[in-house]
């Protein structure tokens, strides 16, 4: 039984098949996915890691044995067991059939539709949909082979069904939504069994299907291309370390081109798992999505400000004020607003559960920026994820009472954008929402 | 009806193949009520006599401590239950003729999205659905067998499941239609 070191970045889904053949022939495996241990695109191209494992690329196994290998498929037919890999040689045959099938038939259109949707892609909409249709012809290979069948190879769990599951996770968790699928009814039922075994179910979690087709996230894939027009005087050191990092990584694409993808699948693997951070929170009566609906397509004052004071849920929710801490950093207008709109992008995660309107005040090289949150719970959310993190260091946070007047003033000031703005004592210049 | 060996009465042949597919030493004496149907007993060392089919395979899952086989949240255990019942008054009798393809029919829609009868792993239920059915499949001719496929995919998914057949025969099924 094997037993050995796993190096990989987290929630790689190719480190996954290991990991679960793992999980069913009990081989011991430690995962170093972060640092100290291991930090992706850094540990992978240091000399000592390139010595064990030549292409440099993740996953990677050493044995405690000091037996190492490369290529995740490799790596899950090692920590497998003879079950797992095929019993007979027609068997391990069929295995190796399906595990290549996931590589070369599945993997292709799969990055190519769901890349996009998750804005780690540009969209193209003659690719995407040759992809759909690519997408469809696979699905047809395995829903006629598995109509009487219940698992790929023989009536057990193989590598077959685990690289093929696999491979097909973002598809289902993004794009294959219920009528795309529904013409695929045995493998979806297939595909259902297997995430819901124990052994799957430990790498993967409870893995929740597609309920409506993700389209592409033009937002997000701007905002993870490298700025131009924002300089380099107005970021917080972290953000300009990141900004470094892209650049190094930059460097080294183009010595190997085919870098790309697995930068895609980095920031892929960067989705956070869809957990709710706020489930511990009782339910609240206060609807935000409700709110923003009659901020967006009402009148502010007679509608939503009314709306949003009797249906507010102090227990539930609190309500915050943000001012720039470094406002003599501020120069042309236009790189504060690109600042207030990168801070949104960045905590789009976040716009469940939140709402704000952040304003600019004063002219250039004289303005400060000042802004209204509300948030789910009574503390920051800031904390729970790296990316949130960036920003919300250069404010300083103030929680207010809801119930003083000084709260119903300043949510009513930058709810209309309108007002005397008296703790600033700058004219209003201009305003953005983050809803 | 005492006297005849337990595997002369298919009920009790049952009880004693559950017991190796749960890996229970054979210590349990079964007998059979004779009535309209057979009814199996068990009588219990401490306790009382245990009467009828399910409630003896239960007691026998958790003699084995394999409590998972009667599910494992309140939902699966609940269809679980709902699969033993349909056992007993559905499948029990109805081997033949237009009651079997009642129930194939049913039996296949409902598998149709389904690997195993409650939720995603083997439970009794799946095994004591094998076994009343195993006669019914094993008189159905080839195209019968695909047209009721996902009740052919099941079955010859429990008879290959480690443990489950014991004493039956393997009845065979083919992965690649002929009458598609």
């Amino acid at each position: 039984m094997a037993v050995g070191t796993l190096y990989t970045y987290s929630e790689n889904w190719r480190a996954f098949k290991a990991l679960i053949a793992a999980q069913y022939s009990g081989a011991r495996i430690t995962v170093h996915s972060v640092p100290p241990h291991f930090q992706f695109g850094q540990t992978n191209k240091t000399p000592e890691f390139l010595k064990k494992f030549p292409v440099g690329k993740v996953p990677a196994f050493e044995g405690a044995d000091g037996f190492c290998v490369f290529e995740s498929n490799a790596i899950a037919y090692y920590v497998a067991n003879e079950d797992l890999r095929g019993n007979t040689v027609e068997a391990a045959a069929q295995v190796l059939q399906w595990v290549s099938f996931a590589d070369s038939e599945i993997m292709p259109p799969a990055s190519t539709w769901v890349f996009p949707t998750l804005g780690i892609m540009q969209y193209n909409k003659q690719a995407t949909e040759q992809a759909k249709e690519e997408v469809k012809r696979v699905l047809s290979v395995l829903d006629a082979h598995l109509k009487t069948r219940t698992f790929l190879v023989g009536e057990r769990v193989t590598l077959a069904d685990i690289a093929v599951v696999c491979s097909l996770l973002w598809l289902y968790k993004q794009v294959l939504e219920p009528a795309f699928r529904q013409p695929y009814g045995n493998v979806t039922r297939w595909f259902v069994t297997c995430v819901n075994q124990p052994q799957f179910q430990s790498v993967l979690g409870e893995f929740k299907l597609c309920e409506k087709m993700a389209q592409f996230d033009a937002k997000k894939f701007a905002e993870s291309q490298p700025k131009k027009e924002v300089s380099k005087k107005e970021k917080t050191p972290k953000e300009l370390k990141k900004e470094e990092k892209k650049q190094e990584k930059k460097k080294e694409e183009k010595e190997a081109p085919d870098e790309d993808l697995d930068e895609c699948e980095e920031v892929l693997a960067a989705e956070p798992k869809s957990k709710d951070p706020f489930a511990h929170l009782p339910k609240s009566s206060f609807i935000m999505d409700e709110f923003k609906r009659k901020y967006s397509n009402e009148d502010t004052l007679t509608v939503a400000l009314p709306y949003f004071w009797e249906h507010f849920d102090k227990e539930g929710w609190s309500i915050w004020y943000a001012e720039y801490r470094f406002p003599e950093e501020l120069t042309q207008t236009f790189m504060s607003c690109n600042l207030i709109t990168g801070m949104f992008q960045r905590l789009d995660k976040l716009r469940k559960t939140a709402f704000a309107s952040v304003i600019l005040s004063g002219n250039n090289n004289d303005s400060i920026i000042s802004g209204i949150w509300v948030f789910r719970g009574h503390d920051l959310a800031f904390t729970l994820c790296e990316d949130w993190q960036i920003d919300y260091e250069s404010y300083t946070w103030r929680k207010l009472d809801a119930d003083s007047e000084e709260c119903k003033t300043l949510v009513k000031e930058y709810f209309l954008w309108e007002g005397d703005f008296k703790h600033i004592g700058k004219p209003f210049n201009q305003g953005k929402i983050f809803k | 009806m005492r006297g005849g060996t337990a595997m002369a009465v298919p009920v009790l042949a049952e009880l004693s193949a559950l017991e190796k597919t749960l890996g229970l030493p054979r210590s349990n004496k079964f007998s059979a009520l004779a009535g309209e149907r057979l009814i199996p007993i068990l009588q219990t060392n401490e306790g009382p006599r245990l009467v009828g089919l399910v409630t003896i395979a239960s007691y026998l899952v958790k003699q084995a401590k394999r409590e998972q086989l009667l599910g494992t949240s309140n939902e699966e255990r609940a269809a679980v239950q709902q699969w033993l019942e349909y056992r007993v008054t559905r499948l029990d009798g109805r081997v033949s003729g237009e009651e079997a393809g009642g129930v194939l029919r049913e039996l296949s829609a409902y598998l149709q999205d389904r690997v195993y009868l409650a939720g995603n792993r083997l439970t009794l239920a799946d095994i004591l659905a094998y076994h009343g059915l195993h006669q019914l499949m094993a008189a159905l001719p080839l195209h019968e067998k695909e047209r009721y496929v996902n009740v052919s995919r099941w079955f010859s998914h429990v008879q290959q499941y480690p443990g489950v057949r014991q004493h039956l025969p393997s009845i065979v099924f083919l992965k690649n239609r002929l009458y598609a």
